[in-house]
């Protein structure tokens, strides 16, 4: 186990620490000796690095907007009770199951500029078509979206395990006493959900850290950079440009970025038990 | 009367209201897969003229054909595509339950040294996504000449961290009694593990080995990168290139169609197998 892991997951990161220090033949992908901080230095006059760096940040920050309070209101819906919620929690399920290429692919003829539904319909209601994937300012927020519906089960997943967990007569107590529904969610439901939160907003942003598919397969980061991200950014120079120094430069850029936003999320829970 | 009547009645009309809300509500979030299938039944004409502008056609197949399904097997071997993905998935369940099974009981039960550093070492490779590693990942596998290879698309994934903890909790959770009691009979070592601990945690093991298959079978980008045989190519890569294939145009008919064939059965073992799916993924989530 510990031989497995060690080989696939701790070794793989120390190569790539190692030869971000390395330069590489780009014909042969061998190493050519120690090179400093040439790698990084490459990676930091690269405006498609800067990008990618700065789309992450972004991706993060829009995708908690969005799948965070979606998700709450989802749990809520299929919580209450209400007749067919069962049925909206099968349909949570199933796009939990379903995987993103999958989505990607589907998604890709919704947002065509042209032949897409979506266009259609707001043309339909009177709005003018959407650029959608091939603009640089709208690509990524579609992106979120599109990623918003297909990963929002998990974490509706989650609020549902933390709702179960607040007794119903607490409810029924507190609407004797008089407190309106914001009060009692405030007062009651929130404080069991806390912990539940914090939880789905790790989740979510890891998933938000490691978009692939969608840049390969929607925009393949573009438009004008518009939407790639260090993920994509790592593929591209290692499998298309062959500059695998400058690629485990940027792993290493992104690993350290997951283990600070891991930390501070750590920190946090650890603050609330 | 009257007035229970006036006051239920409202009520009533406000239950069917809502219900026809989240109705509407579960129609719009299952729309992109229900529209995934029907377009499938389209010929890609089809699926690129009926959608613009908006009529009952954008939706529903106005012809369907079983078309795409046809040309997706007979001119793309999709048969044997899924074989792969097959044998990708089944080498990752059985890989993960054995490795999984063996640290989970070993952190759980034993008292060797160093039991809580070696945990805590296993459980930080569960914050470094594959996403993050491919690059290195690829010259490992390159250099071990597993690239292209069956193997390579299971192998670097059976020592999974979110599994080894999965197991953990569950032999953690047996209750001491059980391991007791077989003390007393003079059950030793293995008999205690094939023949108390392994069949009372049946759960976790159906939900390791469901989350380990749905997660094998929708996995991208690894496949895309470390196999590079065509013949040997699973499933998702394959229904990708469909999309974006170099010389023809894009086939978006076989596109659904593949789609629907990899989709369908697996949203149906997920829901029919949800209570096992949704305590796999909590514990994902919940740690």
């Amino acid at each position: 186990m510990l031989a497995g892991l060690t080989l696939f997951q701790f070794y793989p990161v120390v190569v790539a620490a190692v030869q971000s220090f390395q330069s590489f033949n780009p014909f042969t992908g061998a190493t050519e000796g120690f090179d400093g901080l040439a790698n990084y230095q490459a990676l930091f006059s690269d405006p498609a690095f800067l990008a990618a760096l700065r789309n992450t940040i972004i991706y993060i920050a829009l995708t908690i907007a969005v799948e965070i309070p979606l998700a709450l209101f989802l749990a809520q819906l299929i919580n209450s009770r209400l007749p067919a919620s069962g049925l909206l929690r099968i349909t949570v399920i199933a796009t939990l199951a379903a995987s993103e290429t999958v989505a990607v692919l589907v998604w890709n003829r919704l947002y065509d500029p042209t032949h897409g539904l979506f266009n259609s319909v707001l043309h339909l209601v009177g709005i003018g078509a959407q650029p959608f994937l091939i603009s640089s300012v709208q690509a990524l927020p579609s992106i979120v979206v599109m990623a918003a519906w297909k990963n929002v089960g998990l974490a509706v997943l989650i609020f549902l395990a933390g709702l179960q967990n607040v007794p119903p007569d607490l409810h029924e107590a507190a609407s004797l006493d008089g407190a309106g529904p914001g009060r009692r969610c405030r007062s009651i439901t929130w404080p069991f959900l806390r912990r539940y939160a914090v939880v789905s907003l790790f989740v979510s942003t890891v998933a938000a850290t490691r978009v692939f598919t969608p840049v390969m397969l929607m925009t393949q980061g573009g438009p004008e950079n518009g939407t790639t991200n260090l993920t994509y950014y790592t593929y591209q120079q290692a499998f298309q440009f062959s500059q695998y120094g400058v690629a485990d430069a940027a792993t290493v850029c992104l690993i350290a970025i997951l283990s600070v936003v891991t930390l501070i999320q750590a920190l946090a829970l650890r603050d609330r038990e | 009367m009257i007035q229970s009547i006036a006051r239920t009645a409202p009520r009533v009309a406000r239950g069917g209201l809502t219900a026809a809300g989240v109705v509407i509500l579960v129609l719009l979030f299952a729309f992109p897969l229900l529209w995934m299938v029907l377009s499938s039944f389209k010929t890609t004409a089809h699926v690129v003229s009926d959608a613009y502008p908006f009529t009952w056609r954008s939706i529903f197949p106005a012809a369907p054909t079983w078309g795409n399904y046809d040309s997706l097997f007979r001119d793309f071997g999709f048969g044997r595509t899924l074989l792969n993905t097959l044998v990708a998935s089944v080498g990752q369940v059985v890989g993960s339950l054995v490795v999984c099974t063996l640290a989970g009981y070993a952190f759980a039960r034993s008292q060797m040294r160093f039991r809580g550093l070696l945990f805590g070492l296993c459980m930080v490779g569960a914050f470094i996504p594959i996403e993050a590693t491919v690059v290195p990942l690829y010259r490992v596998v390159k250099e071990l000449g597993l690239l292209s290879t069956y193997p390579v698309l299971f192998l670097p994934f059976i020592c999974n961290p979110f599994g080894v903890y999965l197991m953990r909790q569950a032999f953690r959770d047996l209750p001491h009694e059980l391991f007791e009691a077989a003390a007393m009979d003079g059950a030793h070592g293995r008999t205690v593990f094939w023949r108390i601990a392994l069949p009372n945690v049946r759960p976790a093991l159906a939900s390791l080995a469901l989350i380990q298959f749905i997660w094998s079978w929708s996995n991208y980008f690894w496949p895309l990168v470390a196999m590079q045989t065509p013949t040997r190519q699973v499933a998702q890569v394959a229904m990708a290139a469909l999309q974006t294939s170099a010389n023809s145009q894009p086939l978006y008919g076989q596109m659904f169609a593949a789609a629907s064939v990899v989709t369908v059965p697996l949203v149906i073992l997920a829901i029919s197998l949800q209570q096992y799916y949704v305590r796999g993924m909590l514990t994902i989530g919940i740690k």
